[in-house]
């Protein structure tokens, strides 16, 4: 031994107190002296290296300096904790020094490991990323060089000033080296996404999660959470099958939070409303992959005039059969969460719901009822009563859903009530909102309500060209939903004017769209009133003319804008250009003998 | 040439504090970190090139307090009068003068002060305003103020104004927008009643505590007046109600370790060593998604829960920067100021609430 007996004994108290002071004391430290308890280890550190400097004549050179190598890298990380980056490198640098020949073998390995992440936070500290990046995968393939080569636990690196009885059992030795690495994996997950390697950065954090159910203790809110949140990435990438993995392991994951009995029975009220929140906020990235799949699915299959190709959906029926599953089972092995336990119980709930692209009515419909679920299921925690704006971004989801699903109806008639449910349930909503404090939602509820209602109008006018001839109730219908768009985008248009109630000479970025839309579409719909007055006619399309005019003008006076109204400008001023011919017949047919 | 309403944008005002008595600081290396240029531009002195940094202001040590109110907080007061909502909040690390710029020397409990602050001017100005339109108006208008005081600690809310309150939980309301449920509403007649209260609740303030984790040992505080106006013309009742919110944020130097509250003040890429952080890291790839329909799980901070309508909702809004000049506190300033220009991209619309009743007989 290095130390005499009883000596020895005596050093491995003080290593310990060390260790609990840094990790346990340091806690509890007064706000004006923060590290107080940091200095008292570092000094007692300092104290056990004297000592093993002392007793190094004569001790087993190799055994001496994995010693030192812990002590190094204990000083280093008390350092670095103290801010003082260059002292703190200093040790981690002689640790990595100390244990370079022996870091394969299984009492260095992990402390090896081990400055090596540190030395990686200490670098992205320094805002030297570049750096960081290259200490951590350093150690990442340390750690499966070691898992191939040998592969036994090692041993941990407080075993070294342990006595031989209080030694790790085998199992917490690999929890703990595999805990090294989880973080090893979880640094690079945020080394890369500061270098805006995102795909890897979500990689890397995919894996973090998956290891955490492995490995460590993990809390399953928590866990579930994180997972639902990384099914949202998954979704921006249109990775569905990824982001369905990720939503079912959330929920599967979830359940078993309510399950566990707390550590006082009695959860408070507080607890009681985030657990339901949890479950809430799940739902509602459900109801994102449902609404995401669904209008992905719209765009493959939209023609130019955005509506179903059926040629392009017997293409894509006759692809899927080909190739969906091969593709499918190689990814799925790269992904898949949990045990063989929890994996049965994951692949159970991603059966509700499809993965693939629906190409017609029938899967369609399958998954916006999966969505419709889920939006009753967050209804019920995000309530109008206390919930405004989560509230009405659900609703306004539901109401996403019966719009991308009505895209897949054939029937016009069936169609326009599925938009008549979106007015039903935005409607009351709009009509209760103070535009004071909910501007923005107040201002995409307008613009969704009136859209609607044109959409609407348009069908029956598709339902209307297919009849004899127009009758009155057809008629009737036409002109009151064209009549409700027009008020909607008025109410938008209005709502961009300044207190003095006065339309802003130059628009908004992020108005400037939604705003030359507006007065676009308010512009043909008085072009689609249907009247037999003459008269009334003729003043439909002055006013008609009027809107058409304001977007050729304004599109002139500021040609930045046109970029933003392509399409929109281009009719416009074919428009402006045409209806004034109209206009003159149309008067002379009112007083021929002009 | 571009036109562009007054208020649209949240101003950004940056003030240097002198350095503490006793102490002489010259230019260059050792002693100051920055220069004011002008009245909108610093130049911070880093390595190898010097920062210029534009603002909408920047006050200089020699800066009166009753400047710093005219500049900042007269025009939000007015608007407030007008139905606007309007919010102030200071902004800055421990040591750079938030207090003093908000509330006034830290030894005074006396609202006459002349070092007084922008909170107790406010007060002053407000209740200025309400007097002057009461005499113009008669009996026809009446005004009805009142004001709530919260603490955000460790993303906890408590009520100021009744030390006993445990945990409030915020919500938000149809008509109302966001409040704090069952916080305590006190009625307000005048500007030393509000002062008044004001520091009855700073004193009920959780700053420095010792009984929780040191990190979390700093405490936003939210200081609210609502002004409620109601004007009678012939049958037509018109009733105004505005908000104004008096916040002061938390020490920034705080905000090394825990993702920022509320106001995402993300500076270069330390690499968070907690795994309880997991969701975070999570969260920023989703946040650089492409604008594609998603829901995001970790829900704001209450921070910006309360305050949603002052960031980018119909408010006008003013950011007080504080920085200290020493060299000492180079990387703070530096990170103040970031802080603050990013703040300035921050749009606001402002509105103006009318409801317009019948005649409500």
């Amino acid at each position: 031994a290095v130390v005499a007996g009883g000596g020895w004994a005596a050093v491995c108290e003080k290593f310990r107190t060390a260790r609990t002071l840094s990790a346990v004391e340091s806690r509890k430290d007064p706000e004006t002296e923060p590290y107080r308890s940091k200095y008292s280890a570092r000094a007692l550190l300092q104290e056990v290296k004297q000592l093993l400097s002392a007793a190094e004549e004569g001790g087993e050179a190799r055994l001496v300096a994995v010693r030192r190598a812990v002590l190094e890298y204990e000083l280093g990380v008390n350092h670095t904790d103290t801010e003082e980056l260059s002292a703190g490198e200093e040790h981690l640098q002689r640790c990595t020094q100390l244990l370079e020949p022996h870091r394969l073998s299984p009492d260095c390995v992990s402390l090896y490991i081990q400055a090596q992440n540190n030395l990686g936070i200490l670098w992205s500290e320094r805002d030297e990323i570049k750096t960081a990046q290259t200490y951590l995968e350093s150690a990442e393939a340390l750690y499966n060089q070691y898992m191939k080569e040998d592969g036994n636990p090692p041993l941990d690196p407080s075993e070294h000033f342990m006595a031989e009885e209080e030694k790790l059992t085998d199992q917490e030795r690999s929890k703990r080296f595999e805990k090294a690495y989880t973080h090893t994996l979880y640094y690079l997950a945020q080394v890369y996404q500061h270098l805006e390697m995102i795909e890897k950065a979500a990689q890397y954090c995919h894996t973090t999660l998956k290891r955490q159910l492995e490995y460590c203790g993990y809390y399953p809110v928590e866990w579930a959470l994180n997972a639902a949140t990384l099914s949202q990435y998954y979704l921006s990438k249109q990775c569905f099958m990824e982001s369905r993995h990720c939503l079912a392991a959330a929920s599967v994951i979830f359940s078993q939070a309510g399950q566990v009995p707390s550590a006082e029975d009695n959860e408070s009220e507080q607890d009681q409303q985030d657990l339901r929140q949890r479950k809430a906020e799940i739902a509602r990235c459900w109801i994102k992959y449902c609404l995401n799949l669904l209008q992905s699915a719209r765009k493959l299959l939209e023609d130019n005039i955005g509506e179903l190709d059926p040629d392009r959906q017997l293409e894509l029926k006759a692809q899927r059969k080909k190739e969906e599953d091969e593709k499918e089972k190689g990814r799925k092995k790269a992904v898949l969460f949990g045990t063989s336990e929890i994996c049965d119980s994951v692949l159970a709930m991603e059966e509700k719901v499809s993965s693939v692209y629906p190409l017609d009515f029938q899967e369609a419909r399958e998954i916006f009822l999966v969505g419709q679920n889920y939006v009753q299921e967050a209804k019920e925690f995000f309530q109008v009563d206390g919930y405004v704006t989560d509230h009405i971004e659900i609703v306004q989801d539901h109401s996403a859903l019966f719009k991308v699903l009505a895209f897949f109806e054939e029937d016009y008639e069936r169609r326009c009530k599925m938009h008549k449910r979106r007015i039903d349930m935005l409607e009351p909503i709009y009509a209760d909102l103070n535009p004071q404090y909910y501007l923005l939602i107040s201002r995409q509820l307008q613009f969704e309500l009136a859209d609607t209602f044109y959409e609407m109008m348009d069908l029956k006018v598709a339902i209307g060209n297919r009849l004899e001839e127009l009758d009155s109730h057809t008629i009737k219908k036409i002109n009151s939903l064209a009549q409700l768009a027009i008020k909607y985008y008025e109410l938008f248009l209005d709502s961009l004017r300044n207190p003095d109630k006065v339309f802003p000479e130059e628009l908004e970025e992020d108005v400037l769209r939604p705003a030359m839309v507006a007065k676009f579409h308010i512009a043909r719909l008085y072009g689609k009133l249907i009247t037999s007055d003459s008269k009334k006619q003729l003043e439909n399309m002055q006013t008609s003319l009027e809107y058409y005019t304001f977007l050729v003008d304004y599109c002139e006076k500021y040609p930045a804008a046109v970029r933003a109204v392509e399409t929109e400008l281009e009719l416009s001023k074919e428009m402006v250009g045409l209806l004034p011919t109209r206009m003159e017949r149309l008067r002379a047919k009112l007083c021929p003998f002009i | 040439y571009s036109f562009s309403v007054e208020g649209d944008a949240i101003k950004v005002y940056v003030r240097v504090r002198p350095p503490s008595e006793g102490t002489v600081l010259t230019d260059g290396d050792q002693g100051l970190c920055l220069s004011v240029l002008s009245s909108n531009t610093i130049r911070l002195h880093s390595k190898p090139e010097p920062k210029i940094f534009t603002f909408d202001y920047v006050a200089n040590m020699e800066t009166t307090q009753e400047s710093v109110f005219s500049s900042v907080a007269k025009n939000i007061v007015e608007s407030c009068m007008n139905g606007y909502n309007g919010t102030i909040f200071a902004y800055g690390q421990t040591g750079s003068g938030k207090t003093f710029t908000m509330m006034g020397p830290s030894d005074s409990d006396n609202f006459t002060h002349s070092l007084r602050g922008v909170i107790p001017r406010s007060f002053e100005y407000l209740f200025f305003l309400i007097e002057r339109e009461k005499e113009k108006a008669g009996s026809g208008k009446s005004f009805l103020c009142k004001c709530s005081f919260i603490e955000i600690y460790n993303e906890q809310i408590f009520d100021l104004l009744d030390s006993a309150s445990a945990g409030l939980f915020l919500r938000e309301h149809i008509k109302k927008g966001v409040f704090v449920d069952g916080a305590v509403e006190q009625v307000l007649s005048s500007a030393a009643e509000a002062y008044q209260v004001l520091t009855m609740g700073w004193r009920n303030r959780r700053v420095a505590s010792t009984s929780m984790n040191r990190e979390s040992s700093r405490s936003h505080a939210v200081f609210t007046i609502t002004v409620e106006s109601m004007e009678k013309n012939n049958e037509i009742v018109n009733i105004r109600s505005s908000l104004l919110n008096l916040v002061d944020l938390a020490g920034s130097e705080r905000q090394k370790d825990t993702h920022t509250e509320g106001l995402r003040l993300k500076e270069a890429g330390n690499i968070n060593r907690s795994l309880s952080c997991l969701g975070q890291v999570i969260t920023a790839l989703v946040d650089v998604g492409n604008g594609k329909q998603r829901h995001i799980c970790y829900r704001d901070s209450k921070l910006t829960f309360l305050l949603r309508d002052s960031l980018g909702g119909n408010a006008k809004t003013c950011i007080i920067a504080n920085v200290h000049p020493g060299s000492r506190c180079f990387g703070e300033t530096l990170s103040t100021l970031n802080f603050a220009q990013r703040a300035k991209l921050i749009k606001n619309k402002a509105v103006v609430n009318e409801d317009t009743q019948g005649d409500v007989s």
